[in-house]
Order: C-alpha cells, then sequence, then structure tokens
C-alpha cells in the first residue's frame, strides 16, 4: 500500500521513437499501451500507476521523439509534456544499440534541469549484436542511475522501479569535467555505481 | 547550463565512446533476407507477395470459413427461424424493430436489430477483423511496415505525402480511428490534411471490407479498383492545389524482429474487446435508428425527396438514402443493408463505391474534429466535391460502356 502522506510523483518516460518505452511502461505499470515495431507507434501519451517502496508514481508514456526541437505533431505532444511538467522526473530511455542518439535527447533533457534516471533498454538485441554498454560507467559520467532493461523480457525492470527515487539533477559543467577527468572518479564503495543518489 | 547543437553532439560524441564497445559482428542469414526485403528489385515482389496473401488470408479465413461455413448456418437456419418462432405478433412495430421481415429466411433480409444486427456484428464483423487484426499485428510487430514505407516512398511523394504515410494507411484499413491519430507522424500540416481527407474518403475500414466480401465477393476487386483509382487521382490534385511542404521521409528501420506471443495476444484482446464495446452497440444502434425512422416516415421522405439526385446523378436507386443514414454510424452496417435493396449489379456497385466514399463514419468524425476542427471543415468540403464529382464520373463510365 502506498502511504498517503506522500505526494505522488510523476514519471515521463522520454526518448527516441522505437526505443522501447511503451514496452517498458506496460512492464512496470501493468498497462496497456500499444506496442509495435516501428518508430511512431505512440502518438499520444498514456497514464499508468506504479507503486514502488510506499511511494506512488503517475508514470506517462510520451511520444518518441529525436530531440525537444519538434519534427511532427507526435514529437510536439513529448515536448509539451516536458514543459507542463518541470517537476517531473524524466526517466530517459536509449536503445542500447544506439546509444549517441538517446545521449543527445538526453543533454538536451539534462539542461532544463529536471530529474533524470536513465534506462537502457533493449540489452538483448545489443548484445546479439556484439555492442557493450558500460552502465557503471555512464552513470559516473552522467551523474544520474543509469539501469541496463530489457523490457521484451522485464529484465532490470524492478531495479528501475527501484531507482525512479533517486533520480538526479544533472550537472552539465561536471559531465564535461568527468570527461576531461578533472574530477577524478570517486573510489567505489561496496558496489556503489557512483549516482550521487545517497 | 545550456549548451549549442555542436557540442551537445561533442559531448554525446565522448560519452558514447567511453562506454560504447563494438565487437566484430557476423552477418546472420536473417540480415541477408532482411536486405532482399528493401532492395527495389526484390523488394517490390516480396511487398506485392506479402499484400496478396495478406488479403487471401482474409478472405478464405473471414469469409468463407468462418463466415459461410459458420456463422451463415448457425444465424440462417437456427437463430433467424427461432426468432421469428417466438417473438409474439409479427404485425407489430417492435416485431419490426428487433426481428425485422416476419418472411425473411436469411439475416440479411430480415433487418431486425436482433437479426440483422447481430448477424452483422458478430458474424461478418468479428471474424473479418480478428483475422485481419492478426496479420497487421505481424506486420507492425516484425518491422516490416517502415520497410514498406522506403519501397512506396516515391509513389507517394506524387501525392503529397511520402512512403511512411503507408502506416496510417494500413492502420486505416483495420479501423479509421487509429489511423487518423496516427497522421501525426507525418510532418507537415499540408501532409497531414491530405492523408486524413484521402483516408476518410477512400480507406474502407476492416468492418466494411468484411461485409463487402459477403455481399458482393465478384465485385470487390472492382471497387478496389475505383477506390485506389479516386485515392491517386484525388491525392494527385490536392498536392497540387494545397500549399506546403511534403518534405523527404526520414525513417528509422529497426531491425527485424519476430512478434512476440504475448504482445500480439495482449494486442489482439485489446483491440477485440474494443470492438465489443464500441462497434457493436452502435451497430445495433443503428439497425434500431433506420428500422424507427422507417416507421416515421423519414426514410420515405428523404428518398423521395433525393431521389432526383439519386437516379440521374449517381444511377442508384432512391432507396439507397436508408443505408447512406446507416452509414453514417457504421459503414459495415449500410453495405448490409444495401445488399437487400433490389438493383442491378452496376447500381449495386456503384451505392457501395458511393457508401464508400460519402460521409466518414461518425467515430472517424469525432476524431477528426479533436485532430482539428478547420482540417475537419476542409476535408469535409473536400469529401461532398469528390462524392459528386467521382459519383457522376463513375455514372458516366457506366453510361458509355452500357451498363448504367
Amino acid at each position: 500500500m502506498a502511504d498517503s502522506t506522500k505526494k505522488k510523483i510523476t514519471v515521463l518516460m522520454v526518448g527516441n521513437p522505437n526505443v522501447g518505452k511503451s514496452a517498458l511502461f506496460n512492464r512496470m505499470t501493468g498497462a496497456n499501451a500499444m506496442v509495435s515495431n516501428y518508430p511512431g507507434t505512440t502518438v499520444d501519451f498514456t497514464s499508468g500507476t506504479l507503486i514502488e517502496g510506499r511511494q506512488e508514481y503517475e508514470i506517462i508514456d510520451v511520444p518518441g521523439t529525436y530531440s525537444l526541437e519538434p519534427r511532427d505533431a507526435a514529437e510536439e505532444v513529448a515536448v509539451r509534456m516536458i514543459r507542463d511538467h518541470p517537476d517531473a522526473v524524466v526517466m530517459i530511455v536509449f536503445d542500447a544499440t544506439k546509444i549517441d542518439r538517446g545521449l543527445y535527447i538526453a543533454l538536451e533533457v539534462m539542461e532544463q534541469g529536471m530529474l533524470c534516471i536513465v534506462a537502457v533498454n533493449m540489452m538483448d538485441t545489443a548484445h546479439d549484436k556484439k555492442i557493450s554498454v558500460d552502465t557503471a560507467d555512464l552513470q559516473k559520467v552522467l551523474g544520474v542511475p543509469v539501469v541496463a532493461t530489457t523490457a521484451t523480457s522485464g529484465e532490470g525492470i524492478r531495479e528501475l522501479a527501484e531507482q525512479i527515487r533517486k533520480a538526479q539533477v544533472a550537472d552539465l559543467d561536471k559531465i564535461i569535467k568527468r570527461l576531461n577527468g578533472e574530477i577524478p572518479d570517486k573510489k567505489s564503495v561496496g558496489g556503489c555505481g557512483g549516482c550521487g543518489g545517497c | 547550463m545550456v549548451l549549442s547543437t555542436d557540442s551537445r553532439w561533442e559531448v554525446v560524441d565522448r560519452i558514447a565512446r567511453r562506454t560504447v564497445a563494438y565487437g566484430t559482428y557476423k552477418r546472420t542469414l536473417g540480415d541477408v533476407l532482411g536486405e532482399l526485403t528493401v532492395k527495389p528489385l526484390t523488394g517490390i515482389p516480396v511487398a506485392v507477395a506479402a499484400l496478396f496473401a495478406f488479403w487471401s488470408i482474409f478472405c478464405s479465413f473471414a469469409g468463407a470459413l468462418v463466415t459461410d461455413g459458420f456463422m451463415v448456418k448457425l444465424f440462417d437456419s437456427h437463430w433467424l427461424p427461432w426468432l421469428q418462432s417466438v417473438w409474439p405478433d409479427p404485425a407489430s412495430w417492435h416485431y419490426f424493430v428487433f426481428v425485422g421481415d416476419p418472411l425473411a429466411d436469411n439475416c440479411f433480409e430480415a433487418f431486425g436489430v436482433l437479426t440483422s444486427g447481430l448477424f452483422v456484428s458478430i458474424g461478418v464483423v468479428l471474424p473479418a477483423i480478428l483475422i485481419f487484426y492478426l496479420m497487421m499485428t505481424v506486420l507492425e510487430d516484425s518491422g516490416y511496415l517502415p520497410r514498406l514505407a522506403v519501397l512506396v516512398d516515391s509513389v507517394l511523394h506524387r501525392i503529397g505525402l511520402h512512403g511512411y504515410a503507408i502506416v496510417p494507411m494500413i492502420l486505416g484499413l483495420g479501423c479509421n480511428v487509429p489511423a487518423v491519430t496516427a497522421t501525426r507522424i507525418l510532418e507537415t500540416r499540408k501532409q497531414r490534411f491530405i492523408m486524413m481527407t484521402l483516408l476518410a474518403i477512400f480507406i474502407p475500414c476492416g468492418a466494411q471490407l468484411g461485409v463487402m466480401l459477403e455481399v458482393i465477393p465478384d465485385m470487390i476487386g472492382l471497387v478496389f479498383l475505383c477506390l485506389i483509382g479516386g485515392f491517386c487521382l484525388f491525392g494527385y490534385i490536392l498536392n497540387k492545389v494545397i500549399p506546403g511542404e511534403n518534405p523527404e521521409i526520414l525513417v528509422d528501420v529497426p531491425p527485424y524482429h519476430w512478434p512476440i506471443r504475448e504482445n500480439v495476444v495482449k494486442k489482439m484482446w485489446n483491440r477485440t474487446k474494443s470492438f465489443l464495446k464500441e462497434a457493436v452497440p452502435f451497430v445495433l444502434f443503428g439497425v434500431l435508428l433506420v428500422n424507427l425512422l422507417y416507421l416515421g416516415g423519414v426514410i420515405q421522405a428523404l428518398a423521395a425527396f433525393f431521389e432526383p439526385l439519386f437516379v440521374t446523378w449517381f444511377g442508384v436507386p432512391k432507396e439507397t438514402v436508408g443505408p447512406l443514414i446507416a452509414g453514417f454510424l457504421r459503414k459495415d452496417l449500410a453495405i448490409a443493408q444495401l445488399s437487400v435493396i433490389p438493383m442491378t449489379a452496376y447500381q449495386m456497385f456503384a451505392s457501395v463505391v458511393l457508401i464508400s466514399i460519402y460521409f466518414p463514419c461518425v467515430a472517424t468524425f469525432v476524431i477528426m474534429l479533436r485532430e482539428g476542427w478547420k482540417e475537419l471543415c476542409a476535408a469535409l468540403a473536400v469529401l461532398f466535391v469528390v462524392v459528386f464529382v467521382y459519383g457522376g464520373l463513375i455514372h458516366a463510365i457506366g453510361i458509355l460502356l452500357g451498363v448504367a
């Protein structure tokens, strides 16, 4: 049961088209968002509820977009959702085989100063294509929680749900400094990825 | 802190280089076969074969196997005679509304809420949309749709659209309602307007196809030809007339996947559920409304009023007014209703085309309104012109060929 004293937190699922946002969304909320294998299946938003650790979340599945400068009416919906929910947690979903494109929109969202968490989805496809993603390092660089997931099989969904509460505002300055090696990597203690959530 | 586009990409590059490693990837047989479906030389035959397979399975399963083999027998030899024997007072208004014609020996002709209404929705349309949605799910989930989009791109550019418009078109063959919303994936207002208008006018929905298959199995090809012809002709004209851009197609072609059974089942269930919840009541209500309008003499009066237009201009009997009213609620119902009006083969053909291109059903109408009332009004204006011009044109061709 959710604690009634805690406020409901809104989580927006943002990312490129066809990275599996709706599939993740269905996994987390038990909802029935339409899932297909072509970009642009979701053209409107759907919301569902997730209760995790006595906290109730309203998860909103948003149409996929390549950037925050919309190309079409579906992307406009996505941009409007972000603008209308400045206090929401943004769950940025990556396609593990196309990390760079996911990173682009992730940086755009991070520049807005919103609380972020990253899901690197489609890990199974990446594995098949011999692409490996160092999610622990990605977490260190970005300074927000990064979780590897495979929505079709359900792998990583539980961890993703648990990590929502650790969502962070990313600091672009620090990201660049870390890339330049100006901030030494913290020694991780007890399996800590250094997301800074503690 | 806000980055410029260039420096954002630079940061992206540096993060990706640090966190992503690429192993050597060997091309699999699946990749090779996948490529054959996009190269024009092999891709076009594959596309034709895929669509042909789609259509034959649709016809043989929905038409021959379930409807003719099972539903027609069930409804005509058991349900209808039983209802006719137990419902009291064949001369009463309620008998007329719910059971229909006491002398009818099949559920198309009876035209009561509980006879034709149930037969059309459950006996004819339900099997049709079930098999249609199953095959559509395979198209959607396998990853073939974006490839088809690339293949048909150059053709669609001539009518002011690009290849990705194939997505709303195929969805529209299932139901126009999600198709109208799916036009949001097109970039410009011009594209969206052209697509929505053509969808509403020329793309018949799965329910309508199911009934057409049952009522006019021999003429369905000709009807299709007329709809495709009109689609291209008016698409071409709209493209010339409407100002605006039609940018190049930019589509991410995803890897092929085997459809996941769980997802297929879930989608089938959701679509069937919404059909049972939303469409069936509409069909039943449609029969009820039409029967009440008949009893009240409204349809007879409208038929007399529109007689000159219908008979002289379109070359169809004035009784087609009844089905046209039903067509506003559900097109499948309208076509079923046409089948019992006595007319020549040509008139039948012309009225099926008219029903298809005339006013979108109320559900489509509402969803178009949601996407923008200005577009809806403009689309309706185009629709009136198209129905008038194209309906007349078909009649003229019929006269020239000596069949009308």
